[in-house]
């Protein structure tokens, strides 16, 4: 096995073991927990990258079906089985990372029996099923002609033509469908982006992309494994030796001409190009109908992106592959199929995550997680195609691989030369990166714990009594009303009466405010601090040790009786100097918990209106807006000042 | 008949008496139910359906779901999971959801939220507390309202009322009623003196999201048998020329294919 492929293999089993170990977190810890998606962004980097993106990749296995078997091209025949292999495992993966994505991932199979024929999303699930089982017929025959079983390879050549049609009729529709899910928010999506016609856009992109996927996967694979046919033969006369500072003698050569196979991979790209120049065609149509042209001069960022997305996935390929130069060289086309692909997955990240994020008000970048299952998945795919077009003749190369050749030979000799060859090797690679990259994985991912604990909100410094009004925000979201304090103290009996609304206020505090305990609107806080009373107690008694914490428990609860909340002392036992209190309190207290603020607030000034509005010219008293008239912060200082004087 | 709920902005006082009594309703734990949980300014979460968003100066907005008439989350669902009773709220079904999260992707309003903290997560969403209606009860909402900001009845019947009130003082309202038309129309109906775009009110959609994609999602087993179909010609049509072909040129394709081979060779 030459070096190249080694490392890309060890790439790839890397990100696969890192996929596994987040899949195996997500299923554990839930979605909320191992990604960024949230409301406002509730489709992220498995369902658009995987999902849409992952589908609209595997397009060559119908467009090359499509070439070869409708009209007859035969010489795109030796492109069918690797277009084939990508298109299953393209759906594989794609279908494997939406298993993830979902919710409920138990419930996966719901759509085959509960059936809503007005969801796009429902047309694509099934269209998705049928051409996945589609692909696995068509790639049947390369399987059984590993196996040897030729009756069955007969049998699954002569149901070729009926499967193919019906996987171009089932990927016409759900190519375009993948668009038309985004029909759905006319409003949301970012104008460059919506468009009545994205399934057209969609389906020809995917087409596009798709077989320049193709065409980048040969090259790639010509470049790894026998690159003779594609980047030509090495030419005897240029072939010169060096000897190196090792003294190894190195052959440096150079090819002239591109391979055999080069005008047909050409020809297959160029008609990925003609796909993709209606595509453009058809984009620019959209711009100037719509009228949306004017928002990529904009300089937004989305205007930027729609930029990169034109420039690199669509234009600078176009160029590459249109330029006679350079159309027939393997380099220049491997790169352009490239940008190409990217240009379309980019696209379809646009489409389903960058144009939501200005209506959204949130960006959203995956998490760990995401990405590494994410990546984890097409990894998995990698290997897997690496590993089928390795030992079945999924490319049809006439000059069998010289690697694929030694294989071979070693491999029919005995078992015991198998393993010694094949497995051993790689095991050894693969169960040492397994060893380093699983427990690294996890402990990167680890899931903090998402939503269990609401974020502690400081409170703000203590009001100021002195001033005669308050502003008291309930819920702090900026909404105010004003509480005339002066007025309220005068009328209910001047300093003798703070009792009658203060009641208690946290140690060592004079003018702590009512939402340091009162802290949300409708919740009740929890305001005793367990944690720290361990460390004060401690610290205050003097407490020895390693753990002094440890030994203050009996402090306060009674030894010998279970350590709970009806086990502990009051709380006014130790704080009945520091605690300012007001007057007695009327009950025993533990204050664990303080009561939500519109309870507290209810209870103290609505106790006193309810009595006052009884009578006639204080009915006033009775109503909510009284209190309830609202006030923004900037305005306070001019009531305040105003009151003043 | 259809029932829905007019929200005077005008009289809101932004007392929150509606959420409270929503979550007594819905069984919630207020703490989880808290504004700063949201992820929005408008408080909404998978633990607070309704919420009072400020729309201007001193002027407030009760948010929830807006129970479209043709409601695009309905639509959207893959397996039905949700649906419109014929009363007219919008229900959620949970024992038939998978957590695709497309209706959180298709209503124009934001309304559905998820419980991202759960395991076995569920969207979660105002339902008009549609077993209350059945009952002949009205929404939890509607009767915690201590201002009648908030009021509950026939569509119809309330859409008249809401012309009334804008009839009756010109200059208090503005002369438009917020759901009467908007994407399709909703159930509920919103008037008030203050612009109300921040609820997600677009400019002027007439048209329901669904009329925009049903047609074509039904059109599709159409589209797919004629493509077939097209195929089936097309692939015939260039048979015959091929044999057509070989049949004024005998023995041409075989060359051919000769040739090749040894050009591969």
């Amino acid at each position: 096995m030459n070096n190249r492929v080694r490392v890309l293999k060890d790439i790839f089993w890397i990100l696969s073991f890192s996929g596994l170990v987040a899949a195996l977190l997500r299923m554990l810890f839930g979605l909320g927990a191992t990604t960024n998606l949230t409301d406002g962004i509730p489709w992220g980097l498995w369902k658009v990258f995987n999902m849409i993106a992952g589908v609209a990749l595997s397009t060559s296995g119908f467009t090359v079906g499509f070439l070869v078997y409708v009209l007859r091209l035969d010489r795109f025949k030796p492109y069918l089985k690797p277009a084939i292999l990508i298109a299953f495992l393209g759906y594989g993966c794609s279908c494997l990372a939406l298993l993830f994505d979902i919710g409920l991932p138990y419930r996966f199979w719901h759509p085959i029996f509960m059936w809503n024929i007005n969801s796009f999303l429902f047309e694509v699930f099934w269209c998705v099923l049928l051409y996945f089982t589609v692909t696995a017929i068509e790639l049947a025959p390369l399987i059984f002609e590993g196996l040897k079983a030729q009756k069955l390879v007969k049998f699954f050549h002569g149901i070729a033509f009926v499967v193919v049609i019906i996987g171009i009729s089932l990927s016409s529709l759900h190519h375009s469908s993948l668009g038309s899910l985004f029909l759905v928010s006319p409003q949301r999506l970012y104008p460059l982006w919506y468009s009545p016609r994205l399934p057209l856009l969609f389906i020809l992109s995917a087409m596009g992309g798709g077989i320049m996927l193709l065409v980048m996967v040969r090259i790639i694979w010509a470049k790894f494994y026998n690159p003779e046919p594609v980047f030509g033969p090495v030419s005897r006369q240029e072939t010169t030796m060096i000897h190196d500072s090792r003294g190894l003698v190195c052959a440096v050569s150079s090819r002239k001409e591109p391979g055999f196979e080069m005008p047909d991979i050409s020809r297959l790209a160029l008609i990925g190009t003609g796909i993709l120049l209606i595509y453009l065609l058809l984009k620019i149509t959209d711009l100037v109908a719509l009228g949306t042209w004017r928002e990529l001069l904009s300089g937004q960022s989305e205007s930027w992106l729609y930029g990169i997305e034109l420039t690199f996935g669509l234009l600078l390929p176009l160029v590459l592959m249109l330029n006679p130069r350079t159309r027939n060289k393997p380099v220049p086309v491997g790169v352009a199929a490239g940008l190409a692909a990217f240009g379309m997955v980019f696209n379809r990240l646009n489409v389903g995550i960058f144009g939501y994020f200005r209506d959204a008000e949130v960006v959203y970048f995956p998490s760990l997680t995401e990405w590494a299952l994410g990546l984890g998945v097409i990894a998995a795919a990698g290997l897997v195609f690496l590993g089928l077009a390795e030992y079945l003749p999924v490319f049809d190369d006439k000059p069998a691989n010289a690697y694929l050749r030694k294989i071979k030979i070693k491999s029919t000799s005995t078992s015991h030369q198998v393993w010694n060859v094949v497995l051993a090797d790689s095991l050894h690679r693969v169960s040492l990166l397994a060893v380093f990259v699983i427990p690294i994985s996890f402990i990167l991912m680890y899931p903090p714990y998402r939503g269990s604990e609401a974020a502690l909100i400081k409170p703000s410094l203590g009001v100021d009594l002195q001033r005669s009004i308050l502003e008291i925000d309930g819920d702090r979201r900026g909404y105010t009303t004003t509480f005339n304090h002066a007025d309220h103290q005068r009328r209910l009996g001047d300093t003798g009466s703070c009792a009658r609304c203060h009641h208690i206020c946290v140690p060592k505090d004079k003018s702590t405010p009512c939402f340091r305990c009162h802290q949300y609107m409708h919740d009740s806080t929890n305001i005793f601090n367990h944690e720290e009373h361990k460390l004060f107690v401690a610290r205050d008694e003097k407490l020895n040790g390693w753990h002094p914490e440890n030994y203050a428990c009996e402090k306060c609860h009674s030894v010998g009786t279970p350590r709970t909340k009806n086990s502990a002392r009051d709380c006014l036992e130790c704080h009945r100097e520091n605690m300012f209190l007001v007057g007695e309190p009327t009950k025993e207290m533990k204050l664990m918990y303080a009561s939500s603020f519109c309870l507290a607030m209810h209870e103290n000034c609505l106790a006193c209106h309810r009595q006052e509005a009884v009578k006639p010219e204080y009915a006033h008293l009775g109503e909510c807006s009284t209190c309830h008239k609202t006030l923004q912060r900037k305005d306070r200082e001019k009531i305040v000042t105003a009151e003043v004087m | 008949m259809k029932v829905g709920i007019l929200i005077d902005v005008t009289r809101c006082v932004a007392c929150e008496r509606c959420v409270e009594a929503c979550l007594g309703r819905h069984h919630i734990d207020s703490s989880k139910a808290m504004r700063e949980r949201s992820e929005y300014n408008d408080g909404l979460s998978a633990y607070r359906f309704c919420s009072i968003i400020k729309a201007a100066e001193g002027r407030f907005a009760r948010k929830s779901c807006m129970h479209c008439l043709e409601p695009s989350c309905v639509s959207a669902c893959l397996v039905g999971s949700l649906t419109k009773t014929p009363d007219g709220p919008v229900v959620y079904d949970t024992s038939k959801c998978i957590g695709c999260r497309y209706c959180m992707l298709a209503c124009p309003f934001h309304i559905p939220r998820y419980e991202w903290d759960k395991l076995n997560p569920l969207m979660a969403k105002c339902d008009m507390c549609a077993e209350r209606i059945e009952k002949g009860q009205i929404p939890a909402c509607v009767e915690a309202c201590p201002k009648g900001a908030l009021q509950f009845g026939n569509r119809d019947k309330l859409l008249a009322e809401a012309q009334a009130r804008i009839r009756n003082n010109p200059e208090g309202y503005i002369n438009h009623i917020w759901g009467e038309k908007e994407f399709g129309g909703t159930s509920v109906l919103y008037i008030s003196d203050v612009d109300l775009s921040m609820l997600g009110w677009p400019e002027y959609i007439p048209r329901s999201i669904p009329s925009l994609t049903e047609p074509l999602v039904h059109s599709t087993p159409f589209i797919g048998m004629s493509v077939a179909i097209g195929l089936v010609g097309l692939n015939w049509i260039i048979k015959r020329r091929n044999k057509l072909f070989e049949e004024n040129n005998p023995g041409h394709a075989k060359e051919t294919e000769n040739q090749k081979d040894v050009e591969n060779e």
